[in-house]
Formats: structure tokens, sequence, C-alpha cells
């Protein structure tokens, strides 16, 4: 193949991954719930789901403490852990949001 | 000679002064301070019948016929949550005037998913003595949490409504704004439409306005912008200073009456423009 047409092939693909890695960005938000868990929210800001994307939960050292994928609604809840930690939801390189435990309200 | 030309015009003039203040637009507020939330938070709201431009003069609201939200995150159900619990009938000043208002300090729960949120308000119809009718203004605001948006370009199927085509949460200055008119879920052709712009900014604690205003109106057609919605009923502005802006469409069925007097059914719809800065 000339590589004057893998170019014209390669192209438009990479304007397309391009163009998928701008229009969104992760998000997630996380809020304590009454009987003691935490409930994590994600989606993407096209309005895109999270479903299957995953979700750890590190102690203070970066030891993982839980880890789980968002459900189909986008939703993932553990128990609230007994040392300080954070959660990390990673939807991929540049796609990771980070939150710390002690912002997660009721 | 020119001293009675003068005397003969002064009575003339102050009518048409009269007449001009009696003309100033109507608008129902349905007003948060911020419309873009990073995240979740407790949201006051103040629920406020008033002319927001020039002296934000204000008039006594009725009990709430209905009052709640809509939100949505990304494309998941919509979920309804009635808001009545939490009206509070409180005085409001604006200008010169003392009248009857709500506020609502929505608990952050109810606001704590990631999404939009479209805040509905259906108040009691309002005597307009001046013009011998009832005015009814079914208002929207919308509120983002967290930049994920859901539904927010959807008709919530009111009877008549201000459907939004850009995001009315997220507006540069210098950008314009977008929406279609429905009445009964149908476009209205040439709708008359009042645009203003809240230049006393309501200070929610001390019920009332602030006094000074942010622009000043070269003239009076300046104060509420009178323009009529294109041939497929949709309406677009300019958002030439930051805060917000509402979009009026004014009597949208032309059948109604309301205690044996003719009701002027409005949809409103506020938006917010920020200052793009560092």
């Amino acid at each position: 193949m000339k590589r004057q047409t893998l170019a014209l092939i390669l192209l438009p693909l990479a304007l397309t991954a391009a163009a998928v890695a701008c229009a969104h960005n992760a998000l997630c938000s996380c809020f304590e719930n009454d009987n003691g868990t935490i409930t994590c929210e994600g989606g993407f800001s096209d309005g895109g789901k999270a479903v299957g994307v995953p979700l750890h939960v590190f102690d203070a050292a970066g030891k993982v403490l839980l880890e789980g994928v968002m459900s189909k609604d986008s939703n993932f809840t553990f128990p609230k852990p007994k040392v300080p930690f954070r959660v990390e939801f990673n939807a991929g390189e540049g796609h990771i949001v980070k939150i710390d435990g002690r912002d997660i309200e009721k | 000679m020119v001293a009675t030309l003068k005397n003969k015009l002064l009575p003339g003039l102050l009518l048409a002064g009269l007449a001009s203040t009696t003309a100033y637009a109507h608008f129902q507020l349905l007003y948060t301070p911020e419309a873009a939330l990073k995240e979740s938070a407790a949201l006051p709201f103040a629920l406020v019948f008033s002319h927001p431009f020039d002296s934000g003069f204000t008039m006594d609201m009725g009990k709430p016929e209905a009052f709640y939200v809509v939100g949505q995150r990304g494309d998941a159900e919509k979920k309804t949550t009635d808001l009545m619990q939490y009206l509070e009938p409180i005085q409001w000043s604006g200008g010169d005037s003392k009248a009857a208002a709500y506020l609502a300090h929505l608990p952050r729960s109810v606001t704590r998913s990631l999404g939009d949120y479209t805040f509905v308000l259906r108040p009691a119809p309002y005597y307009e003595k001046s013009e011998d009718k009832y005015i009814q203004q079914i208002t929207k605001t919308m509120v983002n949490i967290g930049g994920l948006p859901g539904g927010w370009d959807e008709p919530l199927g009111l009877p008549v409504e201000v459907v939004p085509l850009d995001k009315p949460y997220a507006n540069w200055v210098g950008g314009v704004f977008r929406a279609v008119v429905l009445s009964n879920g149908k476009p209205v052709p040439h709708a008359e439409i009042e645009i203003e712009y809240l230049n006393h900014e309501p200070q929610i604690e001390a019920h009332r306005f602030d006094p000074q205003g942010k622009a000043t109106a070269p003239q009076d057609a300046f104060s509420t912008l009178s323009i009529r919605a294109d041939a497929m009923g949709q309406v677009i502005i300019g958002l030439p200073k930051a805060g917000w802006w509402a979009i009026c469409a004014l009597n949208l069925d032309d059948h109604l009456k309301y205690k044996g007097k003719e009701l002027s059914l409005d949809a409103v719809l506020w938006i917010k423009a920020a200052d793009m800065k560092k």
C-alpha cells in the first residue's frame, strides 16, 4: 500500500479518535448514605453512561481497600472504610477522577 | 408664547410618564445565585414577581399552584421532586415597593446527584388592574451539577414553555442563546417575546433587590426588549452581560379565562451568562 493511501485511511481515524477524546470528560461524584455506605455516581460530560468503568478505593498508603465497576445505572455503592481513603474512578488515560474521602458529604 | 406652550405640554408629559411606568414588563423570578455548580449544595431560591431591569418593583404573589424540580443524570430516568413543602412566605422589597413573595431553602439532598435540574414554578394567577386581566407565568430555571448533562433540551410537557436549544446554565458573555416557544407541545410562530436582564441582584437573606442596578438603559425600549419568535417559534438572543437573563413568551393561549377575566398564560425561562476570565 502506498504511504499516501495509508495516510488517507489513517487520517480520518486519527481525527475521529481525537474528536472522541476531546468531546467528553469523565465525571464522578460520591455521597454518603444514611446507612453508612457511600455511593459514587459516574458519567461523561456528553451525558454518556459510565457502565463497567472500574472504581478503586485506596487507603492513605495507596493500598487497594476495595474495587468494583459501575453498575448499569452508572453507580457503585460500598461500605464506608473505617480509615482515611480516596476513590479513583478510572475511565482510561486522561479520564481519571480522584475524590478524597474527607470531601464526601451526606 | 413659549411659556404657554410649555404649560399646555406639561400635563401631557406627566401622563406620558405615568403610561410608560405601567408599561414595564412583569417577570416571575425563580432565582438562585448559581446555575452551574461544581458539586451539589443546599440551594436557596427566591420566588418574586417583579420588574427585573428597571427598579425591581415587586408585586404580590399568591400561593404557588406548583413548585417542583425535574432532575436527570445523563440519559437515566427523570426524577420529579415536589418542593411545595419548602415554600416560606415572606415580604420582599424592591424599588419603593414591598410585596408578598416566597423563599425556599432546599437541602443538598434535592440536587445530590450529578446532572440537570429544571426547577418549575406555576404561580397563582396575578390580577393586573391596569389591563383588567390575570397573568400566570409558568417559569423554569435550570441548574446543573458537576457538568454532567441530562435532559436540558427536552420539553417537560407543560401547557406552555420555552425549551432551550443551548444549555441555559453554560453561556459565555457575548454568545447567543436559542430556544423554541411551545404551547401545548407545538411551536408558536411569531410568538410575542419579552427579554429582560436581572439588573438588580436579589439579596436573598435580606429579602430585597440590590437597590443599585448593574446597567442603565439609554431609553425605555432597552429595559424590556420586545421581540418576536420566527416562523418556527424559535428565539435567538444575544448575551452582552454576565448574570441572569429571562425570556418571557406572552399570552400563548388566546382562549383562557380565570374568574371571568382574560388570562394571559406566559412561559418564562431564565438563563445565565458568565464572563470569560482567568
